[in-house]
């Protein structure tokens, strides 16, 4: 009796199991499904895509159209394809990431272990600029931008990127120091360490997982950007999201939309290989401050 | 080696007095425990003395030098925490030179340094480990090892044995209690736990609501508390607390109580209770002066005999605890676990009030001296 019941109950776990899987890779395939389609778009030639549907296999393994995307595509009137819009990025999105990381760091560092009178409302300040749509500070930017000398540059870019991500990563690093135990910060001061001492040699050593979550949620941020990047770069320090769009836009004759796919694909790269590289980080990250209480 | 003086210290947060003007003052070399309930303020005031806070009021001597405004790396103390508060990136070796180096001792000097503390505290084999690799008790030798390596002129415990097991913490104790006979240096020590402030004090500060309420050495705060919330703090189980009626008697005065009949009680201190003739006051006494019966102390001054009503026995081994009621308090004698009480039964008991004190039933302050 309790035999039979066991494998009846075996049998519908199976079962059930087969359904999660089904579920699972259903749900899979509706996520992949549009990168799928840009893949294998890419990889076709023209004829191809006139003649078969979305997601028919290509003929042949074509790289026509990447290389052309790279290197060839014209983008406006200029025809260069991704490659130099592509190290814009890189400019922009490098030093944006290492100065809002750190300057987080410090914000943090100091709003939960070298409270001030006021420390609350200044962190309660900082916080409301993570609410800020990015189209309500355009025009004042643009402003400020021109007003400092740096409209158009790369480093103007850096600059907006920075005072918007600041916001999140001050309160990113504020909210996992909060777990590091105010008595270590407070025997280091009786060791006879000073507030970057401190920092340095206590509070970076042990910040690694927040320093992963930061640094790829600023990196998405902003190289994914493309309002500011259209608002404030100049023409020839467009960020790789805008490139795209114009490509995209610039036609002659008839669409290429592999060399489109294939563009797409190479703007999403960076992020992708971040994510795949650290996404396990990511998610310990986020969630290790939770865990120790 | 230093002493310590802190002399009207008022610590307050907007209108919320913390610290009500403290005076304590230790010589060079004394162990000063600090001790009270939980809020009583005397994390704040290890704290003021360390100068991780700052004191609102009022001054902080050590040596002759005041501090009350120096920053806490200029005051040359150190400091064990409660959670340890390792540097959890540094080996325990680096723990322990960290002080050092951050005053600029050359490296040779600092690893000799760290070795004779290690040697001191036994822990030589874990010089290379991380502290996420250590139990507890050694984690608690490192915290102090990192103290002693920069022979400061203080040093300061917060709570430093209270997350350990019961039977480390005993050890621990001990080996404390050794450290300061042999280095013989002054040392602050908070604590909320009354075994560890009688065993290791040369001198107590028994603390409630930011006052100091005694300060003395361990058999003072026993014998002689001030007032009833120290007498009622210090010693495990707590004194009794008996209501008793302050009586005539050969025109001297003495105590009724009601044990399982009412029985008069002698005083050392008549005198002191007179204002108190037909009040009721409460008797202080400790559960080891009513014991069974004891042939030698029969006949002397301030010791009666007298029946009581067993309520519970609670055996500990070397002595049994014998809980019963005496004028609607509940009583603990201690008794040798040979005697026969029972519970529901009836049994003489010898009191012996020569120790005896009295508080004052409303204010709580003592009567007789």
């Amino acid at each position: 009796m309790s035999n039979a019941a066991k494998r009846q109950t075996s049998t519908l776990d199976k079962v059930l199991r087969v359904v999660l899987y089904a579920a699972l890779l259903a749900m899979a395939a509706v996520y992949l499904a549009p990168f799928i389609v840009m893949l294998l778009t890419s990889l076709k030639d023209v004829e191809e895509i006139r003649s078969g549907t979305l997601l028919s296999l290509p003929g042949s393994l074509n790289f026509d159209a990447w290389s052309k995307a790279w290197s060839g595509a014209c983008t406006g009137s200029q025809c260069e394809g991704m490659a130099p819009y592509f190290l814009n990025s890189f400019q922009i999105v490098l030093p944006a990431v290492a100065i809002s990381t750190l300057l987080g760091a410090l914000n943090g560092y100091v709003i939960s272990h070298w409270k001030f009178k006021g420390s609350d409302v200044f962190f309660a300040a900082l916080l409301v600029g993570c609410f800020i749509p990015f189209q309500v500070i355009l025009l004042p930017m643009a402003r400020t931008l021109g007003w400092l000398g740096i409209a158009n540059t790369t480093t103007g870019l850096v600059m907006v990127h920075v005072v918007y991500g600041v916001a999140f990563t001050t309160l990113f690093f504020r909210n996992f120091y909060q777990s590091i135990p105010v008595e270590l910060v407070k025997a280091a001061r009786l060791d006879g360490a000073g507030f970057f001492t401190i920092f340095y040699r206590i509070i970076l050593p042990v910040s690694t997982p927040i320093i992963v979550v930061t640094v790829i949620w600023q990196f998405t941020q902003i190289w994914n950007d493309f309002l500011f990047g259209v608002a404030f770069s100049g023409f020839d320090t467009q960020p790789v999201t805008v490139a795209l769009n114009n490509l995209v836009n610039t036609s002659f004759g008839g669409k290429e939309y592999n060399v489109d796919m294939a563009a797409a694909i190479i703007a999403a790269l960076p992020t992708l290989v971040v994510y795949i590289l650290a996404g396990k980080y990511f998610v310990r990250g986020l969630t290790a401050g939770a865990v120790k209480g | 080696m230093a002493s310590l003086t802190i002399d009207n210290v008022k610590k307050r947060y907007g209108q919320t007095e913390i610290l009500k003007g403290i005076d304590i003052s230790i010589e060079a070399g004394e162990f000063l425990i600090l001790v009270g309930p939980s809020g009583c303020g005397k994390s704040t005031l290890m704290n003021s003395i360390a100068g991780l806070e700052d004191v609102s009021e009022g001054r902080i001597l050590i040596g002759d030098n005041d501090v009350t405004y120096a920053s806490p790396k200029d005051r040359d103390i150190a400091m064990v925490f409660q959670s340890y508060a390792l540097y959890p990136n540094m080996t325990v070796a680096e723990n322990i030179s960290f002080g050092l180096e951050m005053r600029k001792v050359p490296k040779a000097e600092r690893e000799a340094e760290v070795q004779r503390v290690a040697d001191m505290l036994q822990i030589g084999h874990l010089l290379k480990r991380k502290p996420g690799q250590l139990s507890g008790g050694q984690r608690q030798r490192v915290a102090m090892g990192r103290a002693l390596a920069r022979r400061p002129k203080m040093y300061l415990f917060d709570e430093p044995l209270s997350n350990l097991d019961a039977k480390l913490r005993v050890e621990m104790r001990t080996e404390i209690k050794k450290l300061h006979q042999k280095l013989g240096t002054t040392i602050v020590y908070v604590t909320h736990d009354q075994i560890e402030a009688m065993t290791l004090a040369d001198r107590i500060a028994v603390m409630k609501d930011g006052e100091v309420q005694q300060l003395g050495t361990p058999q003072e705060i026993y014998d002689n508390p001030t007032n009833l919330f120290v007498a009622g703090f210090m010693g495990s189980p707590a004194m009794n607390f008996i209501p008793a009626k302050v009586v005539e008697q050969n025109g001297s005065y003495a105590l009724e109580l009601q044990a399982s009949k009412p029985t008069v009680v002698p005083f050392p201190k008549p005198e002191s209770l007179k204002a108190y003739a037909g009040k009721e006051i409460l008797l202080g006494l400790r559960p080891e002066m009513i014991t069974e019966p004891q042939p030698h102390k029969e006949g002397k001054e301030f010791v009666v005999t007298a029946d009581i009503d067993v309520e519970v026995t609670e055996p500990m081994g070397a002595d049994t605890m014998v809980l019963t009621r005496i004028s609607e308090a509940e009583v603990n004698c201690r008794c040798n676990p040979a005697y026969p009480a029972k519970a529901d039964e009836t049994i003489a008991m010898m009191f012996d009030t020569s120790k005896a004190v009295a508080f004052d039933k409303d204010s709580g302050k003592r009567i007789d001296n």
